[in-house]
């Protein structure tokens, strides 16, 4: 901007000595003329519903406590501000080298800290609290995932960790000084040769009772704890997750706190760490790997809410089932993937947003001779690429909403249900997150290779989703695998089956009509009934050929592998139901209105576009090629109903104009030789 | 040189080859902007937009304001005699005018020779070039009326540097023509002794793109010094205080600030929060943290939203109130209600902000369509 100013005094001083006027003569205003124009897709678009209503609905709580960290990051130089075609953007300077980025990461997060973002993130507890926190991690990850990532293993893993694996020692001497800072937490769970099998890893802690000491080591290479963010250059302590061999009997994976670094940065003996390297995203997380040779740690560093070692060395537990042990443990790391579900389709919005925005304001080909060219959102063909995932990213913001009520109003009973649900969400909202981000680089054209235009950025910035925190194929094997076991005490013990969602197996299986018009596919009831059908055939399916190969004398756990195809299928129609059901619900609570009708256009979009893709109901004979024809065709029909609100459905969003990229906006100003 | 000096016209018209003088003639009243003079000034603005022949605007106001702001003692009247809705009509009008300002399409030049408050700077602010001068007092004195800075101050004063913004919103702090130009809010300084010389420069703009009048004003601009004890020189402790999330968190920061070192102008802010109206600080601050993520028309909307609720006055009376202690009264004790911060409920601050329930006719204010809208003016939300 300062360079900018500084041309245009040099062009004035110029002008002025040479008596001559300044720029722009007419000619230009004659080239202008012929030159594309900018138009802003405000101008031709109508909106006939409350776009503000619709923004609250889609981030469910906490909008003024969104608005004030937007607000924070755009009046800060340390946020990347940038100017192009007369607004202000920022967005991180993806093109510093991977120190930079990590080193520029920690100072926006000082300065979050310094204004007061995570007041309350580990010493406030209960539902609302917990919500506002998720509200500012989203913000955060929409400015820039490493971002929300090097705040969320910091809070989330490590301070969560020592919330509840931890008792009130642990509590009082690590809560708040994790809140402050004065700590840098990491998370050492994965190693080398384990990841999503966490009961796997390798590394091995033993007990001194002669010094009252645990002994913390690495025993082979592939038990380096490994993707450790945090640990390559800024954590000071790390919870490290490790076998606990006590008197020769192995415990269990068990949690400890370590420190890694002292308070100037120098990594403490008997640590050794190395650095991960460059990755192809997330860059501004210092991911690191740590070997411990027999780090000592105190007794008290044993983070004891389920099982303790006494000084003496005796091992001591109220859970006795190494298995129930295992999963209470785990239980609260669900957080986890709610946060990662969520923020998945936050970076959804963000690409649909620019890449829908832009359709609404670039043209190509005319359709007649030397008639206008034709605005991208105006090709059926364009619309279908779109506004479907449009649809869907609607659809799965209720649904991560509702992961997220679940996940703050959770008790023990609902444990179950929330591995089950958050393991389903997370696969799939990952999933669409990264099949959306690649539509939408492919749909704003050679734009969308440009870094500073975010679209094909963020594919690497949030590639890591489908990983971490459990592997999307791994997650959804356990949806059907829980879904299987629900299933199968339900039939031993004859009772009706309650919760998952399962309550519409108690009643009779839905019958759909042969003959499917518009209007009963966009009923509710029959959509409801077709993944209800979907559901249900398939669970019973499974279930009955878990059964046939275990008659043939195969294992529960190889009849499993077996029978994966069919897994697969059942996972994915358990998680599109529920998330049809959170759209449904949300629907049903609003008042008869514009914001209703679309929301409703919008349900039948993913509920249809859900159908059209899946070919198990061809395959298994739920829908007739006939009603599949029917289906396609209304998609198209929605496609053209959904167009014009198309604008101010990703206006909804509320992600500020300074969040999204140049592109959204006047891209032919932003490219102008005047802001070369 | 053609000068309509009929004594009963509020705005005074000089037609000048290609350029408007427009001149707010009401000195007495320090040309607080009446019902009128907003018609007035909206008339000529749409027509000068219309005329190829006008290529500049230049407004400025007689005696020692520009303009102290708009006629609220005429609005709090309307309230009194049951009438909220005729200053409603007054709002709506007055909003309408800093929109056409806001996206106007030839250059308007504001000469800010004296004082400039609240509506004074809806009329000015929003326009091209704004002139400051040794003479300039600056001040969006709102949240001391019991109001909220509105005629789009959410607009600008978010988009100042930093949190400077909030400061000059919440406080009603007063800014002099050094202190304007360096935070953005004018875009020129030049002496008041100059200003004869500059207008007649101005008058020889041929062209209504900025760029020329750019070139003239450049020549008269000066860098006037910053005074030593400025506010703009504490912008590390305003970003610090005002970017907090609360009203209650910016004043606990501002007293943390406080007992670390006794300083006049810390104690004067917090002294100046603490007067103000709680409903009305509440309100601001929210208003100026979405504005900041708005464009000028959504926020003249929502600002008009806003100031139908208070001046209907269901969820605080505070605006009739403190027009009474600061302009009818002068007893400058205002009782305002709810009295303290912590009894202006979220839910409270909320309302301000939804569609106002009124059987009837009461809409949104509904903005003209505009050509050229610029970048600026398209924000979504």
């Amino acid at each position: 901007m300062s360079d900018n100013r500084a041309l245009q005094r040099v062009n004035i001083l110029v002008n002025h000595i040479l008596q001559s006027s300044p720029t722009s003569s007419s000619n230009l205003s004659l080239t202008r003329e012929i030159c594309l124009q900018y138009s802003p897709p405000e101008l031709n678009e109508s909106c006939v519903f409350d776009v503000k209503e619709m923004r609250k609905l889609l981030d469910g709580h906490d909008v003024v406590d969104r608005d004030w960290i937007y607000g924070l990051m755009t009046q800060s130089n340390l946020f990347n501000r940038k100017e192009r075609g007369g607004k202000i953007f920022v967005s991180p300077d993806y093109n510093q080298t991977m120190e930079q980025q990590r080193e520029i990461t920690m100072k926006r997060i000082w300065y979050l800290l310094e204004n007061g973002v995570f007041q309350g993130w580990l010493t406030e507890s209960g539902p609302e609290a917990e919500l506002r926190k998720l509200a500012l991690l989203e913000v955060c990850g929409i400015y820039d995932h490493s971002v929300s990532i090097k705040v969320g293993v910091h809070f989330f893993l490590w301070g969560n960790a020592v919330k509840f694996f931890g008792t009130k020692r642990h509590h009082e001497k690590w809560l708040k000084s994790t809140e402050d800072y004065v700590v840098k937490g990491c998370f050492a769970m994965t190693e080398l040769g384990h990841g999503s099998n966490v009961r796997g890893i390798e590394t091995v802690t033993t007990y001194d009772p002669t010094t009252e000491e645990f002994v913390i080591s690495t025993p082979c290479e592939s038990a380096q704890k490994y993707w450790i963010g945090g640990a390559a250059n800024h954590a000071t302590h790390t919870i490290v997750f490790s076998q606990l061999h006590i008197n020769g009997t192995n415990q269990g994976v068990h949690a400890f706190i370590a420190q890694i670094r002292d308070q100037d940065g120098n990594i403490c003996p008997n640590i050794r760490i190395a650095d991960c390297g460059h990755k192809i995203g997330l860059n501004g997380v210092d991911n690191g790997r740590i070997w411990f040779d027999n780090l000592r740690i105190p007794r008290e560093n044993l983070l004891n809410a389920v099982a303790d070692v006494s000084s003496d060395g005796k091992y001591v537990s109220a859970i006795k089932d190494p298995d129930q042990r295992f999963g209470a443990f785990m239980a609260p790391l669900t957080s986890g993937r709610v946060t990662i579900a969520s923020s998945a389709i936050y970076s959804a919005k963000v690409g649909l947003a620019t890449a829908i925005r832009y359709s609404l304001s670039r043209r190509a080909f005319s359709v007649t001779a030397n008639g206008p060219e034709v605005l991208l959102l105006d090709y059926p063909s364009h619309q279908r690429r779109l506004l479907p995932l449009l649809a869907k990213t609607y659809a799965m913001s209720f649904a991560a909403n509702e992961l997220k009520m679940i996940y703050v109003k959770r008790t023990p009973e609902t444990n179950k249900a929330i591995h089950v649900v958050s393991s389903g969400f997370k696969a799939v909202l990952t999933w669409h997150n990264m099949r959306t981000l690649q539509e939408c680089r492919e749909a704003v054209g050679g734009q969308g290779i440009k870094t500073e235009n975010l679209v094909g950025q963020l594919k690497g910035e949030f590639d890591v989703q489908t990983t971490f925190e459990g592997d999307n194929n791994v997650l959804m094997q356990q949806v059907s695998k829980a879904l299987f076991a629900e299933y199968v005490s339900c039939k031993k013990r004859n009772k009706p089956f309650k919760g998952l969602g399962l309550e519409h197996m108690n009643g009779s299986r839905p019958v759909l009509p042969t003959q499917l018009t518009s209007s009963t596919l966009r009923c509710s009831q029959f959509q409801t009934n077709v993944f209800c059908l979907r559901e249900r055939d398939l669970l019973e399916q499974f279930t009955s050929e878990i059964a046939q190969l275990q008659g043939r004398g195969e294992s529960r756990e190889i009849s499993f592998l077996q029978s994966h195809q069919l897994a697969e299928d059942l996972g994915k129609a358990f998680t599109e139901k529920a998330i049809l059901q959170t759209i449904l619900d949300a629907e049903a609570k609003l008042p008869a209105g514009s914001v209703k009708d679309v929301l409703g256009l919008v349900r039948s979009m993913y509920a249809l576009i859900s159908l059209e893709e899946d070919p198990s109901l061809l395959r298994y004979g739920y829908l007739s090629r006939e009603n599949v024809g029917d289906v396609r065709r209304e998609v198209s029909k929605l496609c053209g109903e959904l167009r014009p609100h198309a604008l101010a459905l990703v206006t909804s969003f509320g992600i500020p104009d300074s969040f999204l990229s140049p592109i959204a906006f006047n891209w032919v100003e932003a490219n102008a030789w005047s802001s070369v | 040189m053609a000068v309509e000096m009929a004594s009963h016209s509020q705005v005074l018209v000089e037609e000048k080859s290609g350029v408007r003088i427009l001149t707010l003639n009401r000195p007495k009243q320090l040309n607080a902007l009446s019902f009128q003079m907003i018609s007035r000034l909206l008339q000529l603005c749409l027509a000068y937009e219309e005329d190829p022949s006008v290529k500049l605007v230049i407004l400025k106001g007689l005696g020692r304001a520009f303009c102290a702001g708009g006629d609220v003692a005429a609005v709090v009247r309307d309230i009194k005699q049951g009438n909220w809705r005729l200053g409603a009509n007054y709002f709506s009008d007055e909003y309408i005018l800093n929109y056409v300002m806001a996206t106007y399409s030839k250059p308007q030049v504001s000469i800010l020779n004296g004082i400039v408050m609240g509506g004074g700077a809806g009329v000015s602010v929003h326009g091209r070039f704004r002139i400051a001068t040794e003479n300039t007092v600056f001040a969006m004195p709102e949240t001391a009326l019991g109001l909220f800075p509105d005629i789009g101050a959410s607009y600008f004063l978010s988009r100042l540097p930093g949190f400077f913004g909030e400061y000059v919103g919440l406080t009603g702090a007063r800014l002099d023509g050094a202190e304007m130009l360096a935070c953005g809010l004018a875009t020129h300084f030049v002496p008041s002794k100059r200003l004869t010389a500059l207008e007649a420069d101005l008058c020889r703009v041929g062209s209504s793109d900025p760029t020329f009048a750019s070139t003239i004003l450049d020549a008269y601009t000066q860098k006037p010094r910053l005074k030593q004890q400025s506010a703009y020189r504490r912008l590390d402790v305003i970003d610090k205080c005002f970017s907090r999330r609360t009203v209650e968190e910016i004043i606990s920061a501002l007293e943390r600030e406080a007992t670390q070192e006794a300083d006049g102008w810390i104690s004067a802010t917090i002294l100046s929060l603490k007067k103000a109206s709680p409903a009305s600080l509440k309100i601001s601050l929210r208003s100026i943290r979405e504005g900041r993520l708005q464009g000028v028309g959504q926020c003249l909307i929502r600002e008009y939203r806003m100031v139908c609720h208070v001046i209907k006055g269901e969820i605080s009376k505070d605006f009739v109130e403190g027009c009474r202690a600061i302009l009818v009264d002068k007893d400058k004790n205002p009782k305002w209600e709810p009295r303290r911060l912590e009894d202006m409920k979220d839910s409270m601050v909320e309302k301000y902000f939804t569609r106002v329930e009124e059987e009837g006719e009461w809409e949104d204010l509904k903005l003209p369509a505009r050509k050229n809208l610029p970048a600026i003016a398209i924000s979504k939300l």
